[in-house]
């Protein structure tokens, strides 16, 4: 690859390789404490039920035992992950789903505080349940949240079990599908996604000698638990301090505060350093992962395949409260497609399973689903070939997206082309064999970043920012600032960091790292520059626009040999009238940038038992810049198989009856392993994006979203059945393909009334 | 997560008297891979374990043509799958071996654990199974043998006793002009449980007709289970396709699933049928040939690579 960049568009490993292999790298659960104690909790064995009594007395007595506390020892205080607060930390009184800790016990060794746990005595009065969102949203169900109108933050009005409507409109909806040659409809189903990270939660809480708390923690999100531990144990934020260890994976999982109260309020009250480390249990039935998504969608098309109208009506299982709102439903209804007309709805619903979490641009996967079958059915309907009708509606630069940002220069045409060629689009296969087309659409992430950059003696520099690292990027941190400061990637040392230290960012996730915070960080490298060629001018007594940096120094344009390294410059800092060189950056958000990717899937159903295999998947994303085209791969990579794996066999099942996860564990809740995949093809597209560092799109989160749809249009075009819910279990496939594909029951028409909008 | 006491025997003489001793209290182990898993989420909460893996004499694992082949109760379930003598004259045991787990696990699992545990998905029981597996059983008034067949009882329960040690399985010498294969569905290609198993092992007499077969079938029934009626539809017949399939039908009938998250009823029901089918054709199809290459059938034995 020919590149202007002298850092960039390069493979280099990461900054944490050594660390990383070798074993040394330390994690939440490495951190001991001289006399640490172990914590445990207690699940809740009630979907929904009033806890009559709760007695711990024989636990905080048994051997070993330092502490039991339950929702009363914390502040009566609700906390929530937006606007809304409907959550206590611990419960008081109402217990809403099976698995709600309701009781943690530290004590000096693990098996202790579990023989504690095991002698805590619960008396339970059953409330009424409801499971199934489609009911909850009726009026004849059970409510979650009797008191939902009196929790603050609660901004809306259709109240019961619905936590959250959103609704995005664009033209005349309506009239557009009076005009419109052929009207479309479809419902699909997604399932419930475990985020399938491999560290489970664990968090070390300590009091410091002057009364500070401590939390070494595994988590997105240090300022964002710093905020929340200082509400829901009511001290303030500078009195605690969050150290952001090495990350085992979070996809989304670990942007907010999980657990960390209960080793912390433990620790305040014995004063000693308490750990908790989950189980692959408590992940799967304490800590909320993606819940089932129900999507009606309805398009109105011209013969020639123009799409003129959409309506989608997206129901959100949110289970006992709001753990990840359901913006995904109004912001991804449309596709990558435009589309001058359409009603999107979104709603929130209450039900009692554990409440819901972020994953991996939490939703898009499933709206992706929806949209992208929907678009091959609406093909298949007209007879036009899926790729042209993909082509004709695709979003161009100028046209405005859903949120009404104008559309810059991107890459998306380029993508649908490299997967055109890659595929030899249209292909003619064996019975059986079949390939699917997915686009994805996503934005680069936004967000409040900051970065820090101190010249060291040797010329090498310092890079501090708060951001943890998930993905590799802090690699790709020192790579911008390696590239902004003309110094080779091992001259950037990238400091670890905790709230105390490094300035105060927003969480890892939503692509928004390198975008954002690498921003930040070419910003702070820039303004490291000025203050250098400043020292410079005044040492070589020279105005600054006759000098240039590279290579590690500020040197003459007109005599390039003269100039001063920065090592000499560091040095001539210590004196000088500026003192030590540090440059530093702030922004709170940065343009609308979106991030386009072409998938196609090629597969093979089994007739007689329904099983798909996938034997090819391609898909061609653009970039912008690629940092690290390695490292970037990686993310594609990485997302493809979450995507695989959603498509075919992860299915977080829930009990029926009680809402209890019915496969809490890695035995049965299948992820793809390296034996279900094909090779995976990549192909970037590099379309600079007009913001971002040095042409950087984000990257991570589109990968993931085409393969449900990718994999679901390849067995229709294998085998001629469409599959509209996930995953594409072999018993789904071949209940369709002996004519039991039974289509799913949503009365959209009862959501319209509810609203006033006419049913047509 | 309970505490234990953990005891090593050094003879089997040692082991038996300290699960005399302990009796109920106690919980024998081999490999400890379904200990573990029962221990850690508090299914199985024994005070004493005894771990036989210091016991001389359990991990032979041989084969004559008088007796056929003997499998020693330390025996892992990766011998078995490296084993040459096994993949060449007992190919459905090789599959069932391949198609468990991953290797790791493999290198802890006993065959005879995966017989004691008798689940009835065990990968490598109805292929144990198919070639009439012999159980010695030992306490501490002597030894008897069982047929596998006589040993499970229901999921999780067989006929051996507390204070009781299976020690051997032995699996007779099959006939020449013999084949077999297992497969095992399941969503994944590896480190995942049985939707469904089946084996089926045949012996074609000269004309070509079945001179005998047995089929097995797993995680269709509280135990492993032999399909008898399916059988009987073969032997003596010319293993046509019509014949074949006739016969797995039969197979499927025999079948009394249940749902569960792996899976609904009528769906292993039908996947009985489809491997029952495949087995059997694989089986008549590589009697009288040359042994497959052992890399065809790790791709056979697992249903999602076919
Ligand atoms: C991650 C994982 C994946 C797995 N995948 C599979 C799979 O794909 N297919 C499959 O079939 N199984 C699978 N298993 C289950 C398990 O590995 C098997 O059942 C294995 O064969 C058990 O053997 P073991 O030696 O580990 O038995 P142990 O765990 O030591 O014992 C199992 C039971 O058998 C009893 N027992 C063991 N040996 C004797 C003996 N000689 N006499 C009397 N009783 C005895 C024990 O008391 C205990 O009740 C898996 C397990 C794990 C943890």
């Amino acid at each position: 690859m020919t590149t202007q960049f002298k850092v960039l568009e390069r493979n280099y490993p990461r900054v944490d390789a050594y660390e990383k292999v070798t074993g040394r790298a330390t994690y939440a659960s490495d951190v001991y404490l001289p006399g640490m104690l172990a914590c445990k909790l207690l699940p809740s064995t009630r979907s929904h039920a009033r806890i009559v009594r709760l007695d711990t007395s024989k636990a905080a007595s048994h051997p070993g035992v330092r502490c039991v506390v339950t929702g009363t020892d914390f502040p009566d205080f609700r906390f929530g992950s937006g606007a809304l607060r409907d959550r206590y930390v611990m419960p008081r009184e109402v217990v809403n789903f099976v698995g709600e800790p309701i009781a943690a016990v530290a004590a000096d060794d693990e098996a202790a505080a579990q023989e504690a746990i095991e002698l805590i005595e619960v008396e339970y009065e059953d409330l009424p349940a409801v499971v199934n969102p489609l009911s909850a949203i009726g009026s004849g169900a059970a409510t979650v949240h009797p008191e939902l109108e009196n929790y603050e933050g609660y901004g809306f009005t259709l109240g019961h079990n619905v936590s959250t409507l959103l609704d995005a409109d664009r033209g005349d909806v309506d009239q557009a599908f009076r005009d419109a040659d052929v009207v479309v409809e479809d419902v699909y189903r997604s399932q419930g996604i475990n985020q399938g990270f491999l560290e489970p939660m664990a968090c070390v809480a300590d009091v410091e000698p002057n009364g500070r708390l401590v939390i070494y923690a595994s988590t997105q999100g240090p300022y964002q638990i710093r905020a929340a531990l200082a509400s829901v144990l009511e001290i303030p934020v500078s009195r605690i301090r969050v150290v952001a260890m090495e990350l085992g994976g979070g996809f989304g999982a670990k942007l907010r505060l999980a657990f960390e109260a209960f080793p912390a309020l433990l620790a305040m009250k014995t004063g000693r350093p308490v750990k908790l480390v989950n189980t692959r249990e408590e992940v799967f039935t304490m800590n909320g992962p993606r819940l089932p998504v129900t999507n009606y969608i309805r398009s109105g098309v011209m013969q020639d395949g123009t799409i003129v109208a959409r309506e989608a009506y997206t129901i959100f299982d949110v289970g006992a409260y709001l753990g990840a709102g359901p913006n995904s439903g109004i912001g991804h209804g449309i596709g990558a497609y435009r589309v001058p007309n359409f009603r999107l709805r979104s709603y929130g619903v209450y039900t009692n399973k554990i409440y819901v979490g972020s994953y991996r641009a939490s939703g898009v996967a499933d709206m992706t689903f929806a949209v992208e079958s929907h678009m091959d059915r609406i093909a298949h309907e007209l007879g036009i070939d899926p790729y042209d009708l993909r082509v004709k509606n695709a979003l161009r630069e100028g046209d405005v997206s859903v949120s009404g940002a104008v559309v810059p220069t991107n890459g998306l045409m380029n993508t649908l082309e490299a997967i055109r060629e890659k595929i030899d689009w249209p292909r003619d296969l064996e019975d059986g064999h079949g390939v699917g087309l997915a686009l994805c659409e996503w934005r680069s992430g936004s967000g409040p970043s900051t970065a820090a950059i101190s010249v060291n003696d040797d010329g090498t520099v310092s890079l501090l920012t708060g951001s943890v690292d998930i993905s590799g990027s802090d690699t790709s941190l020192a790579a911008i600032a390696a590239e902004a400061l003309g110094i080779p990637m091992e001259n950037v040392v990238v400091s670890k960091r905790d709230t105390d230290q490094a300035p105060y960012t927003g969480q890892s996730g939503g692509s928004r790292i390198v975008y954002s915070q690498g921003t930040a960080v070419q910003r702070a490298a820039e303004n490291t520059v000025e203050k250098l060629t400043a020292l410079a001018a005044e040492r070589l007594g020279l105005p600054e626009d006759a000098l240039g940096c590279e290579d590690g120094r500020i040197y003459v344009m007109d005599n390039e040999p003269q100039g001063l390294t920065f090592a000499q410059l560091a040095a001539a800092s210590i004196t000088s009238r500026g003192g030590p060189i540090i440059g530093t950056a702030s922004l709170s958000s940065m343009p609308y940038t979106p991030v386009f990717a072409a998938q196609a899937a090629e597969v093979k159903v089994d007739r007689a038992t329904g099983q798909v295999k996938v034997l090819r998947y391609i898909q061609a994303q653009d970039v912008g810049t690629a940092i690290n085209p390695m490292a970037v791969e990686g993310q594609l990579d990485g997302g493809v198989v979450q995507g695989i794996g959603r498509a075919l066999t992860e299915d977080q099942q829930f009990d029926p009856e009680t809402g209890a996860v019915r496969n809490p564990s890695f035995a049965s809740y299948l992820m793809p392993l390296a034996i279900d995949l094909p090779e995976l093809e990549n192909v970037l597209i590099n379309v600079p994006a007009p913001d971002g560092p040095f042409g950087a799109r984000a990257v991570a989160e589109p990968p993931g979203f085409g393969p449900p749809a990718a994999i679901a249009n390849a067995v229709y075009d294998a085998v001629g059945v469409r599959i509209k819910e996930l995953p594409l279990s072999g018993e789904r496939v071949l209940a369709a393909l002996n004519g039991q594909n039974a289509e799913i029951d949503f009365d959209v028409d009862a959501l319209r009334r509810a609203e006033g909008v006419a049913a047509d | 997560m309970a505490r234990f006491d953990y005891l090593e025997p050094h003879s089997l003489d040692e082991a038996l008297g300290m699960l005399e001793k302990h009796g109920a209290r106690a919980r024998l182990v081999a490999g400890s891979t379904d200990f573990l898993v029962r221990w850690r989420t508090g299914v199985w909460r024994p005070e004493i374990v005894v771990c036989m893996q210091h016991v001389p004499g359990l991990d032979g694992l041989q084969f004559n043509d008088d007796d056929g082949l003997s499998i020693g109760a330390m025996v892992t379930v990766q011998d078995i799958e490296q084993n040459d003598i096994v993949r060449t004259r007992y190919p459905a045991l090789a599959a069932g071996a391949t198609a468990f787990a991953g290797v790791q696990v493999r290198n802890l699992a006993t065959a005879v654990g995966n017989v004691c545990n008798a689940s009835p998905a065990g990968d490598t029981l109805p292929a144990l199974l198919a070639y009439d597996a012999q159980c010695r059983i030992v306490n501490s008034n002597g030894e008897r043998w069982a047929p596998l067949t006589e040993v499970f009882v229901g999921p999780g329960q067989t006929a051996v006793g507390a204070g009781e040690i299976m020690t051997e399985l032995r699996l007779p010498t099959p006939p020449p002009n013999s084949g077999g294969l297992y497969i095992k569905h399941s969503p994944r290609g590896a480190m995942d449980i049985s939707a469904v198993g089946a084996a089926s092992v045949m012996s074609l007499a000269s004309d070509g007709t079945c001179a005998s077969v047995r089929i097995a079938l797993g995680a269709v029934a509280p135990t492993p289970i032999r399909a008898f009626g399916a059988e009987g539809r073969l032997i003596g017949q010319v293993p046509t396709d019509e014949n074949i399939a006739e016969s797995a039908r039969l197979a499927a009938q025999s079948s009394r699933p249940i749902a569960d998250v792996r899976s609904g009823a009528e769906y292993r029901r039908e996947i009985a049928q489809v491997l029952t089918e495949r087995t059997l054709r694989h089986a008549a199809l590589t009697a009288l040939g040359d042994v497959p290459d052992f890399d065809d059938v790790r791709r056979l034995a697992v249903q999602t690579a076919w």
